[in-house]
């Protein structure tokens, strides 16, 4: 229960447009480390990757090349992932050494078009990537340690349905979802093939929406929660597949204010909230959820509570990140070529 | 440029262009577009894009049918080019600040404006609805608009600051004159300046005490050629670490009358206790003129000063009202006159102290002489009479009389800037005031600091609203904030705060908005997605439509269907969807096999579809995409 949490938010001026940000596992140095994928539309062709320190990201430690404007990023315990709009996708074990990076060229091969779903975590060892574009096709990229990969092609839809957005669920198992084909799970085992399906609730009477983020939370693999358009959240418990349950949106409950109305950019359980519902694995209500959106507001929403409002930018967030090792510290992406760093109160007294 | 063709030939000609010699007009720039498509191109076609990008689409003639066989090489048959026209020129500060401020940091300024912006015009929507219906003007909303005015303007003002230039550690030298401080930027001292002189009314009785200290912050920023007050300082400064004996040093004592006639009394009350009588081994020789410097300092300090409080550090006595001032005065000037006439001065050795000290004392009974010499700038001659000659002037007619006054006895050739604006605003002219800053500081200060200027203003309220046949019919107001609008939207990262402004534009904000909203890429999906959500804010539905549309075919002539028929019905586009939904009907109704359905499917929307089997389950996806289109069932 959160009892007097007090927030510290702080915006650091990052003269790019700031697509992305994730945390990084922090290493020996006590410095708190940040990739941020940037865009400079002043000079054509500049996209790049950044290593930002805290407590002052003003200037990068080291800066990685991309050949498009990164579209997905992702970091595993050892390599980071970007995935671009061109649908090339680079594996990079060390900012610091640009050689050891690895690509996946775009092209008939792997992805055409821009690859928003990126995850890391299946495969025997949590080391394969699946990856997903909006040409419709699915890939599994596995790394091997010699610098190769190999890249399977799980599912080509040859454009009838673009996907925004996959998670790996188990080492077998991984959702993902898309533009107007709702969210789907895809099994290994059966043959790669998708073996349930959600089309989601959308509100607001709209039959359909585009997805933009999944979350799967380590300890319930069963429930996934998705944003998506029109400030639209859900949960989907694979138990019930044809009931997936509102957490969020326009129009969904009668009396309930949504705690957005426009796109929901990104979702990622919340560890810091405490859940109000105290009995933990039994139970079967969805964990806090928290989301940043165009409208500028990062949010925790419970399942029937009132959302717990973080922020409220005049600009969009277009990105954030909770830190694993740290999750009361939050890092957002904004619209106005800033990137806010939020701390949660470290009250003494809450373990 | 292409010219007329002479002889009215075929529509699309393109005629090369000929300049008479002798042409004042300098002939434009040609650039060189490399396009890699094979000549003969056939077709140019060219339109301007979001932005400054141009985009230029060159096509060489089409291939012949059959032609090349299988083996032969693909031949690129157009291209588009995009060619980046920005750079030099209209940025969004003006001359001045340009120099002082860089890209990124105004553009840091220009999102902080914009909440500011929108809540003062929420506000004063919110003013005119009420009025509007209760039909009484309210008097007592009216008489706060001043406040909601002073509020954005302390929240604007509080961005242009430069708080990280400040060294992080300062070690105190006891020799220092001039503090660090963050550097001054000439936003900031405008702003401050249509601050004072526009909106803050509390002040109106300490106007000039609020001007000596906007004058002790911005000195430094007055003239770039020509003296001033600081720039004395800052030399003697220099000097000062090599000089051993200081009350010789003619510059010391300049810079004593100069800091004292402009009412920075710490630097002079500092600059006194560097004076050798002070030092441990002269005290006993030089006790009457020690005696002297220090009655001068202790007189400094407890000048009486017309305002309410003091910034700490600073130094004077305050009065807050007038009975209160003039008897201070009177009697600080009877001591100031008593140390004048006492018979120490005989016994004070050194002559050079004795006509210093002199010289600040009858700067501090008001001579006007002496305040002329000490100072440099017409400002600072301005600021000196407010603390010892006139400081209950008030009113902008007493203050403009006395600025010529000063002008004329210290003529400046360097009138931009700063000082054109402070002429500006004195001779209440809010026409110079606004030339001023176009010219000097941009069309973001013109936008923002016309809201300083109407705050309490009748002549300019109703010269900004006034609507004018010779712009078109729409009023000077909206004309400067279509021009920030335009530079907003000339950047690719800050478009998007460019409809805060174009909504505030009565007449032709909507619509120029529309046609910004149109000419952005849809490419990227997200981008369309931010796009769309901006047409919801300001509720332009046949906008979004209309973006949809084009979004959909877009995906679909690339192959992406189904994000294709998504847009088709998130626009309601039915006549697309029922063309779509025909096709597909015609086709899986007749039962034809895997194969001729591919090559139906593949001419139809102009992509190859590769061949091997296609499943079930692809063909259920389509169907299912369409939803409501389909009323028949599929078996």
């Amino acid at each position: 229960m959160a009892d007097s949490d007090s927030l510290s938010f702080r915006r650091h001026p990052h003269p790019y447009s700031v697509d992305l940000v994730r945390w990084l596992p922090s290493s020996i140095s006590s410095d708190r480390l940040l990739a941020a994928a940037v865009h400079d539309p002043a000079v054509p062709y500049s996209n790049h990757l950044h290593l930002l320190s805290l407590p002052d990201p003003s200037s990068p430690l080291a800066s990685l090349q991309l050949p498009s404007r990164a579209t997905a990023l992702r970091c595993s315990p050892s390599v980071l992932a970007a995935a671009t709009s061109s649908g090339s996708l680079h594996l990079l074990p060390s900012f610091f050494d640009a050689d050891s990076a690895i690509s996946v060229p775009s092209g008939a091969g792997f992805h055409v078009g821009p690859v928003r779903g990126l995850d890391c975590g299946g495969g025997a060892g949590g080391e394969e990537w699946v990856t997903a574009g909006e040409d419709g096709r699915v890939h599994v990229v596995a790394g091997g340690g010699d610098g190769r990969v190999a890249v399977r092609r799980v599912w080509d839809g040859k454009g009838m349905a673009g996907y925004e957005a996959a998670r790996w669920a188990s080492p077998a198992e991984f959702a993902t979802g898309g533009t107007a084909c709702g969210v789907q799970w895809w099994d290994r085992r059966k043959g790669d093939a998708v073996v349930a399906q959600c089309k989601g609730i959308w509100g607001h009477g709209t039959v359909t929406g585009i997805v933009h983020s999944i979350d799967i939370h380590p300890s319930r693999k069963h429930i996934c929660v998705v944003g998506g358009s029109s400030g639209t959240i859900f949960a989907w418990d694979l138990r019930w597949p044809q009931q997936p349950i509102p957490l969020s949106g326009v129009g969904l409950d009668g009396t309930a204010q949504p705690v957005c109305e426009s796109e929901v950019w990104e979702v990622l359980f919340d560890n810091y909230t405490q859940s109000s519902d105290i009995i933990s694995s039994t139970s079967t209500r969805i964990l806090p959820v928290m989301m940043c959106s165009e409208d500028g507001i990062l949010a925790v929403v419970e399942q029937d509570e009132r959302p717990l409002e973080l922020l409220v930018e005049p600009c969009a967030i277009n990105s954030f990140d909770i830190d694993p090792q740290n999750p009361s510290d939050v890092v957002c992406a904004l619209e106005w070529e800033s990137i806010g760093v939020l701390t949660r109160g470290r009250d003494s007294m809450a373990e | 440029m292409p010219g007329v063709p002479t002889d009215g030939g075929a529509v699309g000609t393109v005629v090369p262009f000929s300049r008479e010699p002798g042409d004042a007009v300098a002939a434009p720039p040609v650039r060189t577009i490399r396009h890699g498509v094979a000549p003969p191109v056939s077709r140019v076609y060219v339109s301007f894009s979001s932005g400054n990008l141009l985009q230029v689409a060159c096509l060489g003639p089409p291939i012949p049918e059959g032609g090349g066989g299988r083996g032969a090489q693909e031949v690129a048959v157009g291209r588009v080019v995009e060619v980046n026209l920005g750079g030099g020129g209209s940025g969004p500060g003006g001359a001045d600040v340009e120099e002082e401020i860089d890209e990124a940091e105004m553009r840091r300024i220009q999102y902080g404006s914009v909440p500011a912006f929108a809540l003062l015009q929420s506000r004063k929507n919110a003013l005119a609805d009420a009025a509007a219906m209760s039909r009484v003007p309210s008097v007592s909303e009216h008489a706060e608009w001043w406040q909601y005015v002073l509020e954005y303007s302390k929240t604007i003002g509080s961005l242009l600051g430069n708080p990280d230039s400040l060294p992080a550690f300062m070690i105190d030298d006891p020799k220092t004159i001039l503090k660090d401080r963050e550097k001054p930027t000439s936003l900031k001292a405008s702003w401050e300046l249509l601050e004072i002189f526009f909106v803050d009314k509390q002040l109106k009785s300490w106007l000039p005490e609020r001007f000596v200290d906007w004058l002790a912050d911005y000195d430094s920023l007055l003239t770039k050629t020509e003296n001033t007050v600081y720039r004395t300082l800052t030399n003697f400064q220099k000097k000062l670490i090599n000089l051993q004996i200081v009350e010789d040093d003619p510059d010391y004592w300049n810079g004593l009358a100069a800091a004292l006639s402009v009412g920075w009394l710490d630097i002079v009350v500092n600059m006194l206790r560097f004076h050798g009588s002070y030092q441990l081994d002269q005290m006993d020789n030089r006790e009457t003129e020690n005696g002297l410097v220090e009655a001068v300092a202790v007189l400094v300090s407890t000048m009486p000063r017309m305002r309410p409080d003091l910034p700490t550090g600073k130094l004077g006595h305050c009065c807050k009202t007038r009975p209160d001032f003039i008897k201070a005065l009177e009697k600080w000037r009877g001591q100031v006159n008593k140390l004048e006439c006492s018979a120490f001065w005989i016994q004070c050795g050194h002559q050079k102290t004795r006509d210093g000290l002199k010289n600040l004392l009858h700067i501090m009974l008001g001579n006007i002489k002496n305040l002329t010499a000490a100072t440099s700038h017409w400002l600072e001659l301005f600021a000196s009479h407010f603390l010892y000659i006139r400081p209950f002037t008030v009113g902008f007619e007493g203050m403009n009389h006395l600025a010529q006054k000063c002008i004329q006895l210290k003529p400046s050739t360097d009138n931009s800037g700063l000082t054109g604006l402070l002429g500006g605003i004195l001779s209440e002219n809010p026409e110079v005031v606004l030339a001023e800053c176009t010219k000097s500081f941009g069309p973001w200060m013109v936008t923002h600091a016309m809201e300083l200027l109407t705050a309490d203003n009748d002549y300019a309220d109703m010269m900004l609203h006034e609507e004018r046949p010779n712009i078109g019919g729409i009023s000077l107001e909206e004309l400067h904030r279509l021009v920030y609008a335009q530079v907003l939207c000339s950047h690719s990262l800050t478009w998007q705060i460019a409809p805060t402004y174009l909504s505030s534009c009565l007449n032709q904000g909507l619509g120029l908005l529309e046609i910004l909203l149109l000419k952005q890429p849809i490419q990227d999906n997200r981008l369309v997605l931010k796009t769309l959500e901006i047409c919801r804010l300001y509720e332009l539905g046949n906008v979004s439509t209309n973006i949809m549309k084009i979004g959909g075919i877009y995906h679909w002539k690339h192959g992406r269907k189904g994000t294709g028929v998504y847009w088709f019905q998130q626009a309601h586009d039915k006549v697309r969807l029922d063309r779509i939904a025909l096709q597909l009907f015609e086709n899986i109704g007749k039962s034809v096999t895997d194969d001729s359905f591919k090559v139906v499917l593949s001419s139809f929307t102009g992509t190859e579809i590769s061949r091997g089997p296609f499943s079930r389950h692809k063909k259920e996806g389509l169907v299912s995409l369409l939803g409501k289109q389909w009323n028949f069932s599929y078996s």
